[in-house]
């Protein structure tokens, strides 16, 4: 090849096959990893895969004192199917006692000690039921534009999730939703990613996955009054153009999680880790500076 | 300032400049569908044919078809089409989400041409913001 020589540019996060049993069934779970120290787990959205963590896989400044793991669930991203399951014949439906098992198994077979949860949507969905079903299992967790159950506005659209699994439309479609879930001051780059990431799930996953999200995740006021913060910290962090959980949502469950903290996060949407990490990151680092911490 | 789909003075300036906007013309693949948009009392129907916009009907017929509708009161779309629009008035889907827009009629052709409305309504953001010329059709 002539011209300029390139200097090779390689990335130090490594991507890993694990073989994981959950509830019964085999699966072969896809993970990416970097850095060194305190474990810290990193959940994607529904119906997209751990390439949206790509810019905290590569921040220094927690590698340096955490360990990231972000896991692909399977049926998402590089994690296919299980073998012995004829997946094609069934609806697919993500539930929480999945969730919570697959995260307790994966910690488990990777020999992770008190791990730190960090997850978005979906995932922070997740965070609040991980700190009320397995309090002992994470040092803390972080859950991302989260709430007790979706806004009464976004159930009123639930009859809506038959659109995201129909003949007649598209991934198009669900990838530019994506897209308008996030910032309008997010760089442009970053916001289309978002985008292609959703052009390339499955659209019964994506549905199934909100299944969970949507339907199954609706938490009373009294059930997250059982979590105990001295038990395991809790914080959350929803930015203020996330109209599919906003601030005002997430405040509804703060204010019934004595000790829990939360950081409304401006200029960002639904996806903060994505979308404009650098922002993002400015959030994020005290509440880990503060985890480490203890 | 006018909404831009609503200005006489704008609409075949706004209808070049989308038909020639290169991701909609991407997105507006096996695209003809007649989109009315409304807001408050007024409204027009914008006819897309093979993914071109061919027409954008100012104030039509009450027994003018549609295929679907997007709806809501001027303030709603003055702020929608805010260079940086405030939380819930930024995306078409969020927006009926949090109850500021409607849609309407075969939401099945909408959802098909989601990404062509929606870049639609992006480029009508841009033209909005614009500096207002005496008229459009010099800009053509």
């Amino acid at each position: 090849m002539k011209g300029r020589e390139q200097m090779a540019r390689v990335e130090s996060v490594q991507g890993n096959y694990i073989y994981l049993e959950v509830q019964g069934i085999e699966y072969r779970v896809y993970f990416e990893r970097n850095g060194k120290g305190i474990p810290l787990i990193c959940q994607h959205t529904a119906g997209a895969e751990g390439r949206q963590w790509r810019h905290l896989l590569n921040d220094g400044d927690i590698l340096s004192r955490y360990q990231v793991i972000v896991p692909d669930l399977p049926y998402h991203g590089k994690s296919l199917p299980p073998e012995k399951v004829e997946w094609w014949k069934e609806e697919y439906r993500l539930t929480k006692s999945f969730l919570i098992d697959f995260h307790v198994a994966l910690s488990q077979v990777l020999g992770l000690k008190k791990p730190v949860y960090l997850g978005c949507s979906m995932g922070g969905s997740l965070a609040v039921d991980l700190a009320m079903e397995c309090p002992d299992e994470f040092r803390a967790v972080i859950g991302l534009e989260a709430g007790l159950s979706i806004s009464k506005s976004m159930a009123q659209m639930a009859p809506a999730l038959d659109w995201r699994d129909h003949p007649r439309i598209g991934n198009r479609c669900t990838a530019t939703r994506m897209f308008g879930h996030t910032s309008p001051f997010a760089p442009e780059a970053f916001r289309r990613e978002i985008s292609w990431i959703y052009y390339q799930g499955a659209p019964s996953i994506h549905k199934g996955d909100l299944a969970y999200h949507f339907v199954e995740h609706n938490l009373s006021n009294s059930q997250v009054r059982q979590i105990d913060t001295s038990r395991i910290p809790v914080y959350f962090m929803t930015g203020d153009y996330d109209w599919g959980n906003a601030p005002e949502d997430t405040m509804r469950l703060v204010e019934h999680i004595k000790g829990a903290q939360f950081t409304e996060m401006k200029g960002l949407g639904h996806f903060p880790m994505s979308e404009d990490y650098r922002v993002f990151r400015g959030y994020l680092m005290p509440i880990l500076n503060e985890i480490a911490a203890t | 300032m006018k909404i831009i789909f609503l200005d006489p003075t704008q609409t075949e300036y706004l209808r070049n400049c989308i038909n020639d906007d290169r991701e909609f013309r991407l997105a507006a693949n096996a695209f003809s569908k007649d989109i009315l948009l409304r807001a408050s009392d007024t409204k027009c129907i914008i006819k897309v044919r093979d993914g071109v916009i061919t027409q954008i009907r100012l104030n039509p017929a009450p027994m003018d078809p549609w295929s679907f509708c997007i709806t809501a009161s001027a303030e709603s779309w003055t702020k929608f089409l805010q260079l940086c629009p405030p939380p819930f008035y930024f995306d078409l889907y969020g927006s009926v989400v949090r109850q500021n827009f409607e849609v309407g009629g075969d939401i099945e052709a909408l959802f098909t041409h989601f990404w062509a409305v929606t870049r639609m309504l992006d480029v009508m953001r841009q033209l909005q913001n614009e500096p207002v010329k005496e008229n459009s059709d010099e800009r053509t």
